[in-house]
């Protein structure tokens, strides 16, 4: 199977950029890669769900996938769920074909363990022995002894002339299991090859950055020890007024647990950029006005659409009227919403998880100024991302966050050698808190 | 659904046009099935209309009836709006009722204030259960009505029965409102407007209401945006089930004067229909309560001289809803 030239955009995003990949029977193929690097955007267009902008693919074959999550029906048994993907042949016997073992398929699948639904839905992949097999993010939700089965599987299948495509962001596993490794980095692959080290791997996934000089971006230094006492202080984490500290890592370590931590205990004391715009950003049904005077203390109408309007002035927010409902303005546009509420307020402590996820160019660097400006007013700024470049274009220090545990506090300089290895879990020190 | 997307989402006219079209088409659906008892739809209509509003004495008695209506209209549109499942109408209603026969030893103004707060406390015993059981208010507050209705029927057979002990029913409650001259009309009514007028200055002139508005929208944002939503939700449940208590007490204090075991007679529920009619709005409220005060007027009339039974206006509710529903698509998919 070769797929050549092969390109997808999302609106302005180019999710998988001009990229061509053969494959060859018998391979465990590793694909690693940050998150949004473009391995499930490539990896859905080989297996014909979703359709390329650009290029082509030759000698397709059939895929099996199993999907990050699970596509499973709960209130069915096993043997239910095995017939509505491979109707008339025996539960059992199928699960026997696939060489994992799975227990009484009477059992209702909301009972199972999380383990034993990833084994089914490999199972369910596996059925039609597909010449291809896609496993994305298999491991998730394993245990380690789940996940070496899971690996005598795979390898079993390659034996027997499968390509089994491997997609991970876990460098140990990727480097016990695949027989090639191929790592993408914003829509590229960059890597193409057989095996390397850890670190060289580590290093391939995320791009060693130096770190921009302050004067460069026209940033004054603030250098030297911080005198002023930490406006946020948790567990391992102090985050002086004026300064700004990045938390990165890869999404689901814990972040957005964190974020959720200090809205509930800090109610009122800190402004929030949440994470998930969709959901949590902004009230869809309420006018522009109405959102920003949510954080006021008082509500008039009238007083309420002035400030909103002198808002969108100076936020360049494309709104017709602060009478507009909310839901009706763009992606970028209602984030420079949330933006202008959350600065109005004058915050001590401003926490912003990927405050320019899915942005434009534009309104990327109109957020990161903003933010900068409000680090020069005095707030003390938490900044929670996956965009490494974000975290290096505006912290002042960097933390790491790996399965609910902060790293030690890293200047830019040291998180540039070390954060790869650090977000990867490849020699942290993980002092026993499992969470 | 997207190609019927309306292209001005923020005008309030067509949400006006949608309610006064649900009203019309259940008043066109009833009149029809009058044809299948025998009866000309204009005939019907006609009847409805002479004998809800065609007199002073009937839109005496629509009015009359207007008042719990509006009430649990305003108790119910507060909570929807909050995003809280309030179908405890009925039951806050008799609390309200018994509150109130109870406080009107100590005169008119205690006999009010324990209607408001008797519906508070009932309402507020499902938000209890949903914030330290995670119940779901929509089915506690659904089962504190069958509490409330055996709750009263206890009472007036036991207790509050009267001193004759004859009826299940209570003695002459201790107070009563003010009446307009010689008419029937009580001052509830009153009360009852400057509810719904001081219900649209909390929902559309106060920070409060903002914050209770944005929790019904999207809980989730407005916790981000820093809305303390558990306060919002026990403040909107306690001042819906007031609404709900304080109609359960005018109507006890200026029409009944009696409690009896079949007292809420679906005001409570009425109440639903009547603010989903006004789209949640207060002042929308007080034109729907009217038209349902209307409708069940009306049909009263249309069981003396037609024969057909009142029940006629708990259908004419339903199809209100229903008409709603068809008529208004979700605005936010």
């Amino acid at each position: 199977m070769r797929l050549s030239h092969i390109t997808k955009r999302f609106g302005a995003n180019v999710a998988v950029d001009d990229v061509s990949l053969d494959l060859a029977p018998g391979e465990i193929v590793g694909l690693v890669g940050e998150n949004g690097a473009g391995k499930t955007t490539l990896m859905s267009i080989a297996a014909g769900e979703l359709a390329a902008d650009e290029g082509t693919i030759e000698d397709r074959l059939t895929a099996g996938v199993v999907h990050q999550h699970f596509l499973l029906v709960s209130e069915f048994t096993i043997a239910e769920n095995l017939a509505l993907a491979m109707w008339g042949r025996n539960a059992e016997e199928i699960i026997r074909d696939s060489g994992i073992e799975l227990g009484d398929v009477s059992r209702r699948v909301g009972d199972l363990s999380v383990g034993e639904k990833a084994k089914l839905e490999l199972i369910k992949a596996i059925a039609r022995h597909p010449p291809v097999l896609i496993l994305d993010e298999p491991t998730s939700v394993l245990a380690p002894s789940e996940a070496r089965a899971l690996f005598e599987v795979m390898r079993r299948l390659a034996a027997a002339g499968t390509t089994v495509i491997f997609i991970s962001h876990k460098i140990p596993e990727v480097l016990e299991v695949a027989t090639r490794i191929v790592v993408m980095r914003r829509g590229k692959i960059v890597v193409d090859g057989g095996v390397m080290g850890a670190e060289e791997l580590a290093e391939a996934m995320v791009e060693r950055r130096e770190r921009r000089d302050a004067s460069e971006d026209g940033r004054p230094v603030r250098g030297g020890p911080a005198v002023e006492p930490a406006a946020l202080r948790i567990a391992g984490l102090h985050v002086h007024p004026g300064e700004i500290v990045a938390i990165i890592g890869v999404a689901g370590n814990g972040q957005s647990e964190l974020a959720a931590s200090l809205r509930d205990s800090l109610r009122g004391q800190v402004a929030h950029i949440p994470e998930d715009r969709a959901r949590d950003g902004l009230i869809a049904q309420m006018t522009i006005a109405e959102n920003i005077a949510l954080a006021e203390p008082r509500w008039r109408p009238r007083e309420a659409a002035h400030r909103a309007a002198a808002l969108i002035e100076r936020f360049i927010i494309r709104a017709q009227s602060p009478l507009q409902r909310a839901g009706s303005l763009s992606g970028g546009n209602q984030q420079k919403v949330i933006l202008a509420r959350e600065l109005e307020r004058q915050p001590r402590i401003i926490v912003a998880a990927e405050p320019t996820r899915g942005l434009d160019i534009e309104s990327t660097r109109f957020i990161h100024d903003e933010l900068r400006a409000a680090a020069g007013r005095g707030a003390a700024i938490l900044l929670i991302t996956s965009d490494l470049d974000e975290a290096f274009a505006l912290g002042d220090a960097i933390h790491v966050i790996y399965r609910g545990t902060l790293s030690a506090r890293l200047t830019p300089g040291e998180a540039a050698v070390q954060a790869p290895m650090l977000m990867a879990g490849v020699g942290s020190r993980e002092s026993g808190a499992g969470a | 659904m997207s190609g019927l997307r309306r292209p001005t989402p923020d005008s309030r006219l067509p949400r006006i046009a949608i309610a006064i079209g649900a009203a019309l088409l259940s008043l066109i659906l009833l009149a029809l099935c009058g044809i299948a008892f025998g009866h000309a739809p204009g005939e019907l209509l006609s009847i409805l209309i002479s004998g809800s509003v065609g007199s002073t004495f009937a839109l005496e008695g629509t009015l009359l009836k207007s008042v719990p209506l509006l009430l649990t209209g305003l108790s119910v549109a507060i909570a929807f709006r909050a995003g809280v499942w309030n179908i405890g109408g009925e039951g806050q209603f008799l609390a309200g009722a018994l509150g109130a026969f109870l406080g009107a030893r100590y005169g008119m103004a205690a006999a009010l204030a324990a209607s408001l707060i008797a519906g508070a406390l009932w309402a507020s015993i499902a938000t209890a259960m949903r914030l330290w059981r995670n119940a779901p208010e929509v089915l506690t507050t659904i089962l504190l009505n069958f509490i409330a209705i055996h709750l009263l029927g206890y009472a007036v057979n036991g207790p509050l029965q009267e001193a004759s002990g004859k009826y299940p029913q209570s003695d002459v409650v201790a107070a009563s409102l003010p009446t307009f001259g010689s008419s029937e009309l009580h001052a509830g009514i009153v009360i009852a407007v400057v509810a719904a007028i001081g219900a649209w200055f909390l929902l559309y002139r106060t920070a409060e209401g903002l914050r209770l508005r944005a929790s019904g929208f999207n809980r989730s944002a407005a916790k981000w945006a820093g809305v303390h939503v558990d306060a919002q939700l026990v403040r909107a449940m306690a001042i819906s089930g007031a609404m709900a208590g304080l109609a359960g007490g005018i109507e006890l204090l200026g029409v009944t004067h009696r409690l009896f075991e079949r007292f809420a007679a679906g005001y409570g529920y009425a109440g639903i229909a009547v603010a989903l009619l006004a789209q949640l709005h207060p002042l929308g409220t007080l034109a729907s309560a009217f038209f349902f005060g209307a409708l069940t007027t009306g049909a009263g009339e249309l069981q003396r001289t037609a024969g057909i039974s009142s029940t006629v206006a708990t259908f004419g509710q339903a199809i209100v809803i229903l008409a709603m529903i068809a008529l208004t698509r979700r605005r936010n998919a």
